[in-house]
């Protein structure tokens, strides 16, 4: 049997011309095929004697979710292909002999389902017999303990007692445990066989590294040859695994589920929004998992949302602090530090500027602007750039992921310019891999070549092929003209080059060329949390806007980004700190005030697509650090120009002044005015220069914010997966 | 009729996977639910206008007043007017598959500040509403129970219909789809 698709092979070493184009041919007939004509009708089956209509097709477990009775199942994930393995899910069905498995069978008109019938109950509780006939008894000293889906379900399915007698005492069933990196720790005696991982790991995040072995009672989960498990989404694997065999190695013997406290939020370490619930204990962040929500990143997580939370704990600002005439930053109290901020800002007499960088939330940027403003300082930037002219940052769809994240998995024509988002946005990348599998997706990039988890076309790294492009000439044109729904995907980075206003002014034009009916192709990918945000309240993007106004304060609201020095500003300049970790932006600094992480504090962030969400306080700030907005507050008052607002919701009523949509929290706002990006644009050259991608390699990932700088699990990830790499290089090499 | 004999049927099977997806209200009633409402002759031989005349007429008219318990509930002013109340449904925990005692809507106060009890090791705080748990039908029984307690409340994550998809064992083995998997 062939191990790939019949079209892989047919793509693959045999890859002469006419091979190509029959496989193409061969596709692009099974597609048009499988284009429904109309909507069928519904066929009506009853659950338990409960009637419910659904289309035809539909299997028998999602027939009963319909009903509102959830089949028990190990093996069946609503995100993942069937496998139909575990058998968990049997079902009895009224004149059937024997019990279907609900995962995998498609019901049929007229089918009588009976989820609690005798034969169902005797089915359940075979199954689970013959589970944990070889499943360890160490729940005990198990970390999926007290949440896990066995246990779970042993205790409403299973049998009362065990017939397993080990009469010839040979023990149960060991496998020996494998390793899969730094992130996730594998007892593989555990494991049930569900697979889920497996095909989590080849469906969703493209890595076919994960497999079974072996069979029967043999039948082992791994990679084979010991490899680590090199993915950005690899920690997913963790709440897949129904049992104990895939755990959070990082988080091993912490904690119990039942004593920590659960908080829903929203992770700021990408663009993308993911919804997350933060376990804290003892006003300590334990851990994060996702939380579901549909828009945005599903249930799945990127690694550094993740495991970069170790990173709240270390290289923290915990006390206000002054440098002293020999250097050195001396711990001071509030008041102490609130005075000497202020006496530099009245000196300055408005030569005051504030850069705002990448996790700064939308509360704390507007305080800061009201604040500037009140004291006759209006040079406020973003320490990333976003360098259009003409209509620059005015028009919100200049700078937003205008497609939305949800609907990116329906285009069917992608082109990536100068991003990588497997690593700048993980979570947007499932949605191509997705459009790319379910949609036979065509998808190409220029910049350098980037493994994006699913084969691509890479144009190119040239930037005059954006101009070849987007005027018609180049062959992959014609696959975005005469695509349904197509998409062009520009990275934040590109829009910090010198020519980026004639990249966006091109893309921009030929986007609206491409736009259909209620699609708008024109995406930009940030890759900061705070950059949209700040963009929507006003800052101006880029520092060059600072460093011009040759300002005697400067205000840095974590701006940690190393893209401000010492060297660029003038000599006498007053730098003042703001944020949560001891980063590049404190070591400049001449006083830093500590504030709250995003954990920390309840604070408005606008994803990628522009989609206000909020996160909330589930631990306190460290030591004297307080909420940035409450900082400015206090500082606005030892200044003589008090803010109007004393708490929260007084500050989002001015936020709402300001735009009504940051505070329509979960509600996405779609972006109007695009079409007036291109009148607007000022020029439409691009340089002849290489497109760069910061993001490459998976190494290239773990660290990017202060956060995940400060975390110890990101630097054990990197000396991994560089190790991991180098030696595959050797081994390859030693091949050849 | 078949609604009613479920529940029937299932109430007493101790454990229970069923979940009512949307439509709550199937669960929430079960007693009112057995027996058609009788109606009254008059009323149902009466003819629109006398109707509406009879509605008019009837009872004593009531103006609607704002219900506000906070000055006589006994909390302290500090957790009336400084707290602000989250209303949300529980989200799904990520590691498990079940999603039992999902379907109400639950408040819960913003988090103040905890710490390690020094004897036990045990996590102590100051905060006497951070362990209270109460769970409502709607978001409109929740948002009325905080208006009447005087706390200042917002609604998070509003219910997202899911996607339907048709999901195709098939799939697996398609002869030129990329949904074939070559992982086993």
């Amino acid at each position: 049997m062939f191990r790939a698709p019949l079209t892989k092979i047919l793509q693959g070493n045999f890859g002469s011309p006419t091979h190509r184009i029959a496989s193409n041919a061969i596709r692009t007939s099974a597609v048009v095929n499988q284009t429904p004509a109309k909507a069928p009708e519904k066929i009506e089956v009853f659950v338990d004697d409960v009637p419910v209509k659904v289309l035809p097709g539909t299997t028998v477990l999602q027939a009963c979710a319909v009903a509102g009775v959830e089949i028990p199942r190990f093996c069946y994930h609503e995100r993942l292909s069937v496998a139909g393995n575990c058998r968990m899910c049997l079902v009895e069905v009224e004149k059937s002999p024997k019990p279907v498995a609900a995962c995998a069978m498609p019901v049929m008109k007229g089918w009588r389902i009976k989820t609690n019938s005798e034969m169902t109950r005797k089915a359940r509780e075979g199954v689970m017999e013959f589970l944990l006939m070889n499943h360890p008894l160490d729940c005990p000293i198990c970390d999926q303990g007290g949440e896990c889906d066995l246990q779970d379900q042993a205790m409403a399915f299973g049998s009362d007692r065990s017939r397993f007698t080990d009469i010839n005492h040979t023990g149960k069933r060991a496998v020996e445990d494998k390793n899969f990196g730094p992130l996730v720790k594998g007892i593989m005696t555990r494991c049930i066989h569900c697979t889920r991982c497996v095909r989590f790991a080849c469906e969703v995040a493209g890595v076919e590294d994960l497999g079974t072995t072996g069979r029967g009672n043999d039948m082992q989960i791994g990679t084979y040859v010991e490899k680590l498990f090199l993915s950005e989404l690899s920690g997913n694997v963790i709440d897949l695994c129904p049992v104990g065999a895939l755990t959070n190695k990082p988080y091993s013997f912490v904690a119990r589920p039942w004593e920590i406290r659960k908080v829903s939020s929203i992770d700021v370490l990408d663009a993308v929004g993911s919804n997350i619930v933060v376990s804290t204990r003892t006003n300590e962040v334990l851990r994060i998992v996702p939380r579901e929500n549909e828009d945005i990143n599903e249930e799945w997580l990127a690694d550094k949302s993740r495991f970069a939370c170790d990173g709240l704990k270390r290289q923290r600002l915990v006390a206000p602090m002054v440098r002293m005439p020999n250097g050195e930053l001396q711990a001071v109290e509030w008041e102490g530090a609130l005075i000497t901020v202020a006496k530099a800002i009245k000196n300055a007499k408005g030569a005051v500027a504030a850069v705002a960088g990448q996790l700064a939330d939308v509360e704390a940027l507007v305080a800061l602007k009201d604040l500037l403003n009140r004291n006759g300082a209006e040079t406020l930037c973003t320490e990333q750039d976003l360098n259009i002219k003409g209509s620059g940052a005015d028009l919100r769809s200049n700078y937003v992921c205008n497609t939305t994240i949800a609907d990116l998995e329906e285009a069917d024509a992608v082109l990536l310019i100068g991003t990588n988002p497997r690593y700048e946005a993980p979570l947007v990348n499932t949605r191509l891999r997705k459009s790319y599998i379910n949609n036979e997706m065509e998808i190409a990039s220029i910049g350098p070549k980037i493994d994006l988890s699913y084969s691509h076309e890479n144009l190119g790294e040239d930037a005059s092929l954006i101009h070849q492009v987007c005027s018609g000439t180049h062959p992959f044109s014609k696959v975005l003209e005469n695509a349904k729904k197509p998409a062009i995907v520009l990275g934040a980075d590109v829009l910090e080059r010198p020519d980026a206003a004639g990249i966006h002014t091109t893309v921009a034009a030929y986007c609206k060329k491409l736009n259909k009916k209620d699609w708008n192709s024109f995406n930009i990918l940030q890759n900061n949390a705070g950059q949209t945000g700040a963009l929507d309240v006003g800052y101006q993007p880029g520092i060059q806007v600072a460093l011009k106004s040759q300002p005697k304060v400067l205000i840095l609201l974590g701006a940690d980004g190393g893209k401000i020095t010492r060297e660029k500003l003038p000599k006498d300049c007053y730098v003042i700190y703001i944020g949560h970790h001891g980063d590049n932006g404190a070591s400049l600094a001449d006083v830093v005030l500590p504030g709250a992480a995003y954990t920390e504090k309840q604070a408005t962030y606008i994803n990628t697509e522009g989609r206000a969400q909020q996160t909330l306080a589930a631990v306190s700030p460290p030591g004297m650090a307080r909420e940035d907005w409450k900082i400015l507050r206090a500082l606005s008052e030892v200044l003589g120009t008090p803010l109007p607002y004393d708490n929260l919701d007084e500050l989002r009523n001015r936020v709402e002044d300001i735009a009504p949509h940051l505070v329509r929290l979960g509600k996405l706002e779609a972006a109007i005015f695009g079409n007036l990006a291109e009148q607007l644009g000022a020029s439409k050259s691009i340089d002849n220069t290489k497109i760069d991608i910061k993001q490459k390699k998976l190494r290239e990932y773990f660290m990017t914010d202060p956060i995940s700088r400060a975390s110890p699990t990101m630097a054990r990830c990197i000396r991994e997966v560089s190790e991991e790499e180098a030696k595959e290089q050797h081994q390859r090499q030693a091949a050849c | 009729m078949s609604l009613v004999r479920q529940i029937f049927v299932k109430a007493p099977q101790g454990v229970q996977w069923a979940r009512t997806i949307g439509n709550s209200s199937r669960c929430m009633s079960p007693v009112g639910a057995r027996d058609a409402p009788p109606i009254d002759v008059a009323q149902a031989i009466a003819r629109p206008e006398e109707v509406e005349r009879k509605k008019k007429l009837s009872g004593a008219i009531t103006v609607p007043t704002k219900v506000d318990l906070s000055p006589i509930s006994g909390v302290p002013e500090e957790h009336v007017k400084t707290r602000r109340v989250r209303i949300s449904l529980p989200p799904k925990n990520a590691m498990q598959s079940g999603t039992d005692n999902l379907d109400h809507w639950q408040i819960e106060f913003d988090n103040r500040e905890r710490w390690e009890n020094p004897l036990m090791g045990w996590t102590s705080t100051g905060d006497p509403l951070s362990n209270m748990q109460v769970n409502f039908g709607s978001k409109e029984e929740a948002i009325e129970h905080c208006e009447r307690n005087g706390w200042r409340w917002f609604v998070d994550v509003d219910e997202q219909p899911k996607k339907e998809r048709v999901k195709n064992y098939g799939l697996n083995f398609h002869w030129n789809r990329r949904t074939r998997s070559s992982t086993k």
